[in-house]
């Protein structure tokens, strides 16, 4: 049994060729090749070297169209014992290589040559090849006239021409001898045997039977002859012959030899042609050829020998012949009929060779699983040959098997498509690795062929074969395998892994399964941003901004979804999270795992990590990227149980996509108790050159400030640039919640510090006003306590955000404007972590009224009060109990208004509280006092921790300077007393008008809180202060028409400023009784239009608290002046000098009153008068005045 | 005797193997179910013009090996049911007959809502039906 054997093998010389002295093998088989293509020789060519030395037998010789053939078999083979039977088997001629430098005495090789050729006992020609001989070597007679050719050194071309040259003389001569046998066995009496015969001594009976068959087998042998002599005609002739007398002889294996022998010929008259016809002779020729073979199996030396090799082969020849896909059906069965005789013979040898030709078959037909699985029968009897090289021949044969079981190793599939298809398109490689994953469901053979494949390759000495398969084993059918199992194929893997030098890489991966977790985001100090060229606010639309994920506009970019874009920047270290699993019963060490950049631009940093059994880990793999340009990471580079082998996330991926399938045994993340993870995608990732680095440091500690409500503090944030680029452009905005807190924020420092270099350091300072607490917040601040509530509210999220966009410059330093895309710009976000504390808090606040009456006659008796027409001068009082209420009691405060505001203290700290007027932005009007807008509480309130305090606004200062009509309405008419209304008020605009108002008062009223050194703030209560004043807000704004005044002429002056006053007050006049008091009686008109006036002063004494009001009060004396009647114009004041005489001393009260003529419509409006003729009276508050007994 | 029934799903993926021998010999029967595959390939890709109807799902013997005779069947869906059998001589009526029932279990399995397609068979309802159908099956070509 031979392998390769096919019809044509018939008509084949077969020519040893064999390696003479030192050959080298490399050398050997480099020479051999050229040989190798010679293996078809025309006859046509051959002519010049053939001498017709007899009348040649072959008559037919097609010497234009036909041609030898060789079939020459490297280092030569041992004579076959069926020589005879087929001559073709046997070794005709013999060629000898011989590589002369390395034979330097050619007499020896010649030598050599001869006794290697004894071995050959049927060979007709031999010629011993020696190429590159030396100089001395060509020169050398002395192997003359033997069979050593030398090929003088040459040009590859010219050697093989002499090789061609060479070959055509060995067919010429091969012919030649074939002639000559052929003469001598057609008259000689040679006898042909076969080892069929019966090999004791022939019985008599047996020798007549030789004799008889002797003939047909001569002829069959001459066939062949012919047949390898070239001429179809001959053979067929004289195979007709023998089949005639071996049929009459029932010789029927010389028969069916015959029989071969005449298909062979008539296909080499064909010349190759195949038609259906002759196809049909070949089948029916053969399956008499495989019927006569069976037939000629003889049951007394079945055990011996056996024709059933023959039968076998040619049922191989005859598939061969038809191997073609329509004829599918009968070459199966032919292979299925060969296979099944295949387990009755007797040599493994035969077994192994039909096997593999079946495998063979089997595979030209296209059905792979068949060639698989006669390839694993052959990889079995090699395996059971024990031999190393059969070792290393069964491995070989089961990796060609792995394909079809779909087991194969990565390295045998080729990386250069896989990586080609890692970015193009996702969904077509997972499609085709799915149908892989779908295969790979035969589990239990695939295991066989794996662990066999183990096994072959532990025996071979193929420690990376070896660890391969167990690495495959191990991964894929790790749910399969017990754990003892598992241990094994471990131990299978460190021990192949100690025989493998260090480095060494597999590409199969084993142990862990890696997947890709994810790509961490920047943190928000890191942020990149796209720069927009184009825009003065590079920044905008670029980033995602805001809280939102999801945004409808960007919805129109399809890639959005899934296929995110990340960017690094060069130099600066990146981070990915891959999670690692180990499903297996034994503890992985992984030695050092990193990512694999197939684009080179990233240092990948490695990492060790050791996993327990059926345990998962994500770990963090870092690394620096070197370049810019695309970064690709399709997976990691592990170095684990001795081999470094590569990861690919997508492979792992589509795993685990068929786990969900339930395609695939396990998910081995999911058995580890691993999180499920959603699908991540591998984004694309760009790198960028480098960019500069702005890192914020908040003086103090970047902890949270923790501020009072309403307390107002700077914040000193310093920027470094940390990176390798200038900061040339930067903006600062707010973003978050309770932007409204930062006050100012110094933008200008900032800017003016550009470009910010390497290194550089910028601070700039930030006003920030803490908010007031929430109804709710405050309530689970009381009830969590302090440090509860400042958590809370450091985590929720309340503080604003500081954003500040910067950027390098627009084109890198030395490098030309090639790239149309800027480098991105950055964006650094500072969170002002503001906690804010309860602090001072509100209680209510209320309007008080007061009516103290001004008092004359203790420091300054009798001195009248200048009365000013909208504010009252307080600022001269000397009483300290006074201050605070900010009442003159000289002046007296008759209708006075007051705020008062409860404040309570709930912290732990004192805080200092006080009230300040702020008046900047009332309408200034000329006569304003310069001092209007002093602050007016000096004295702090100080409000202890747990303690309540009341603090006292006077209302008086807002009143409006002129009584107008703009407050009014523009439709009033006025002529009525107080107390009636005029319902044609449009009461909206009251409304709006009011509102105007309070709103401008109460902004100016600021409750100012100090607390510790360096902790101070406002109180925020304009909805309290509005909701007190609500009421009685007409009062308090406006002023009267009229006020009215009283002086002590004496000393008066007409000037009418606060200093005079003041100077006056200090004089230390009084009044005494009995004696002429001259007095002055100032009226001011406070509106726009002069006012005709009756004014009337009486003087009463006091015997009650309020006398003037009331008619129950006691009055002893009074005296009135009437009458007096006047014009005020506009805005102005007019004086009337009186005297009063007072008769005894004590206490009296005066008061001025004034009936108003003709009162205009806005008089009558402040009025509340609805009456038209109603007149208006006017009264101004009272002024005691003490007169004392004497001087 | 039936030894073997393999249901095997449109991209060759094995569905449901089930040997009904007592011997040991799965690898050899799931060899056997592996290597007929080829056979249905090579019939699915190469109809034969002159096959009588189109819509045969009974692809016929698909090949003897050794002591076995395998018989295939092709539903629409190019889901392979594939049957080993000892019996040498059987009439292809009987085995179309089997198959139409065991197509019919088939549907009724992967009908389940529970079942996921694509995946392994593991009902055992079908496993029994299955074997109900198997059992009379060697009685009925023996008798």
């Amino acid at each position: 049994m031979e392998p390769d054997a096919s019809i044509e093998t018939s008509s084949m010389i077969r020519v040893a060729v064999i390696p003479i002295s030192d050959v080298t093998p490399l050398l050997f088989r480099e020479y051999a090749a050229m040989l190798l293509r010679h293996h078809t020789v025309s006859l046509n060519s051959i002519s010049s070297f053939y001498t017709e030395h007899q009348k040649s037998p072959f008559a037919h010789q097609p010497w234009e169209s036909g041609s030898l053939r060789f079939k020459f078999i490297l280092g030569g083979s041992p004579p076959s014992p069926w020589e005879d039977f087929q001559s073709n088997r046997k070794i005709l001629a013999v060629i000898g290589i011989c590589h002369c430098p390395s034979a330097p005495d050619l007499r020896s090789v010649v030598d050599q040559f001869t006794a290697a050729c004894k071995t050959y006992s049927s060979s007709l020609v031999q010629r011993c090849f020696a190429f590159c001989p030396g100089d001395s070597q060509l020169e050398d007679g002395s192997v003359k006239g033997s069979n050593l050719i030398l090929f003088p050194p040459a040009d590859r071309q010219t050697q093989e021409f002499h090789m061609q040259t060479m070959v055509q003389d060995i067919a010429a001569s091969l012919l030649m001898e074939f002639e000559k046998w052929v003469l001598q066995a057609e008259s000689g009496g040679t006898v042909f045997k076969t080892p069929l015969d019966s090999q004791a001594s022939l019985s008599s009976e047996e020798v007549i039977k030789a004799k008889k068959r002797r003939l047909g087998r001569a002829q069959k042998t001459i066939g062949d002859y012919c047949l390898l002599a070239g001429s179809p005609v001959d053979a067929n002739a004289h195979y007709s012959t023998s089949l005639e007398l071996t049929r009459l002889t029932a010789d029927f294996f010389w028969y069916a030899g015959a029989m071969e022998g005449s298909v062979c010929a008539l296909l080499m008259d064909r010349m190759g042609q195949k038609d259906p016809v002759l196809e049909d002779e070949v089948k029916y020729r053969y399956n008499s050829v495989i019927l006569h073979y069976r037939k000629s199996f003889i049951q007394d030396n079945a055990q011996r020998v056996s024709p059933l090799s023959f039968e076998l082969e040619a049922t191989l020849k005859l598939a061969r012949f038809l191997c073609r896909r329509e004829l599918a059906n009968d070459v199966v069965e032919l292979l299925t009929a060969t296979a099944d005789g295949a387990t009755s013979l007797i040599d493994a040898s035969d077994k192994l060779v039909v096997y593999v030709e079946i495998a063979r078959l089997f595979g030209e037909l296209g059905y792979h699983r068949k060639a698989a699985f006669f390839s694993r029968q052959v990889a079995q009897l090699y395996l059971q040959q024990d031999k190393k090289f059969a070792a290393i021949s069964a491995m070989q044969v089961l990796a060609m098997t792995t394909k079809a079981y779909r087991v194969q190793s990565r390295a045998s599939i080729g990386p250069s498509n896989d990586a080609g298809q890692t970015h193009a398109d996702g969904g077509k490689v997972h499609h085709h690795s799915i149908v892989s994953l779908f295969e790979s469901q035969w589990s239990t053979l695939q295991m066989v062929v794996l662990r066999e494949i183990l096994l072959s390759a532990v025996r071979a000495g193929d420690p990376l074969a070896a660890w391969s398969a167990a690495a495959r084993l191990l991964r894929s059918y790790y749910p399969l395998i017990t754990p003892a199992g598992q241990n094994g194929l471990f131990n299978a893997l460190v021990n192949s892994a100690e025989k493998l030098p260090l480095g060494t890489r597999c590409s199969d991966p084993a142990l862990p399964f890696v997947r890709l977790h994810s790509f961490p985001l920047h943190s928000s100090q890191m942020d990149i941003v796209k720069r927009n060229p184009a825009r003065e606010d590079w920044w905008a639309g670029a980033a995602p901004s805001g809280p939102f994920i999801y945004t409808p506009f960007s919805k129109g970019e399809p890639n959005n979804s899934n296929k995110q874009e990340l960017t690094w920047v060069v130099g600066e270290p990146v981070q990915v999270l891959v999670e690692l699993a180990n499903p297996c019963g034994f503890e992985v060490m992984v030695e050092s795992i990193y990512l694999s950049v197939h684009s080179g631009n990233l240092d990948a940093f490695p990492v060790s990590v050791s996993l327990p059994p059926n345990s998962s880990k994500v770990i963090t793999l870092s690394g620096i990227p070197t370049k810019e340009g695309l970064v690709l990471v399709p997976g990691c580079i592990v170095h684990c149980f001795g081999v470094i082998t590569e990861h690919f996330f997508k492979e792992v991926d589509s795993l685990l996509i068929g786990a969900t399938q339930g395609l695939v045994l396990s998910d081995p993340f999911r058995s580890c108790g691993a999180a499920k993870l959603k699908h991540a995608h591998l984004p694309s990732i760009t790198v960028v050159p480098p960019l500069p680095l702005l890192v914020s440091h908040i003086a103090g500690g970047d902890g949270s400030v923790m501020l009072y409500e309403g307390e107002i503090r700077d914040v000193w944030i310093s920027l470094a640039n940390a990176g390798t680029v200038p900061v040339e452009q930067a903006h600062i905005s707010l973003s978050g919640k309770n932007q409204d807190s930062v006050v100012t924020v110094a933008s200008e420092t900032l800017r003016s510090a550009l470009p910010l270099k390497p290194g550089a350091e910028v601070t700039i300072r930030v006003t920030l006003k803490a908010w007031q607490l929430s109804k709710t917040d405050s309530d689970a601040a009381a009830s969590k306590g302090m440090p509860g509530s400042s958590v809370r509210q450091a985590k929720d999220g309340s503080s604003p955000l500081l954003l500040i966009h910067y950027a390098g410059p627009l084109t890198t330093p030395g490098e030309p404007e090639t790239v149309s895309a800027p480098p991105p710009g950055r964006r650094l976000v500072i969170p002002l972590n503001i906690c804010v504390l309860q602090g001072l808090s509100f209680v209510k606040a209320r309007l008080l009224s007061m009516e103290i009456p001004a008092r004359i006659g203790e420091a300054c008796s009798m001195q009248a009060q200048l009365e000013r027409g909208n504010t009252e001068q307080v600022n001269s009082s000397e009483r300290q109990a006074d201050r605070l209420v900010k009442i003159d009691p000289n002046r007296g405060s008759w209708g006075l208004r007051l705020l008062e505001l409860e404040l309570y203290n709930p912290t732990d700290v004192v805080f200092e509280a006080g009230v300040s007027l702020d008046m900047e932005n009332t309408n200034n009007q000329e006569n304003l006092s310069d001092n209007i807008s002093a602050e007016y509480g000096e004295p702090k309130t100080r409000i202890d921790r747990d303690y309540t305090a009341r603090v006292l606004i006077p209302l008086e200062n807002f009143k409006l300077p002129v009584l107008d009509g703009s407050f009014l309405g523009n439709s009033s008419q006025n002529n009525g007393t107080s107390g009636s209304r005029n319902n044609s008020f449009s009461e909206k605009n009251i409304k709006a008008e009011l509102n105007a108002s309070i709103k401008n008062l109460i902004s100016k009223i600021k409750v100012r809180w100090q607390s510790g050194r360096n902790s101070s703030g406002e109180l925020d209560i304009k909805d309290a202060i509005q909701a007190a004043l609500q009421a009685s807000v007409m009062d308090v704004l406006l002023p009267d028409p009229l006020t009215f005044g009283f002086r002590l002429a004496k000393t008066s002056s007409d000037d009418i400023n606060v200093d005079s006053d003041v100077t006056s007050c200090e004089s230390g006049d009084s009044i005494i009784a009995h004696e002429m008091t001259a007095m002055e009686v100032l009226v001011r008109n406070n509106t726009k239009e002069a006012i005709r006036i009756n004014l009337s002063i009486a003087c009463k004494d006091v015997a009650g608290e309020n006398c003037m009001e009331g008619d129950k009060a006691t009055v002893l004396w009074e005296g009135v002046l009437r009458g007096i009647s006047m014009e005020v114009p506009p805005l102005e004041e007019v004086k009337h000098a009186f005297s009063l005489y007072f008769l005894i001393p004590g206490e009296y009260t005066m008061l001025a009153a004034a009936m108003i003529y003709d009162a205009n419509e806005v008089l009558r409006a402040r009025a509340r008068s609805d009456a038209l003729d109603e007149p208006i009276f006017c009264r101004g508050p009272p002024y005691h005045v003490r007169v004392s007994g004497t001087r | 005797m039936i030894v073997c029934l393999a249901v095997v799903g449109h991209e060759n993926n094995p569905l449901y193997i089930q040997s009904f021998t007592e011997s040991d010999d799965a690898l050899k029967l799931h060899h056997i179910v592996h290597c007929s595959l080829d056979v249905i390939d090579e019939r699915v890709n190469n109809p034969k013009k002159s096959s009588p109807a189109i819509n045969e799902a009974f692809l016929g013997l698909l090949y003897p090996t050794e002591n076995y005779k395998v018989y295939g069947y092709l539903t629409n869906t190019k889901v392979k049911f594939i049957l080993v059998t000892t019996d040498l001589d059987i009439r292809d009526a009987d085995v179309r007959n089997f198959f139409r029932k065991f197509h019919a279990a088939y549907v009724d399995a992967v009908s389940n809502p529970f079942h996921i397609p694509g995946k392994k068979i593991t009902s055992r309802t079908f496993g029994e039906r299955v074997s109900s159908i198997v059992k009379p099956f060697g009685l009925n070509s023996a008798s």
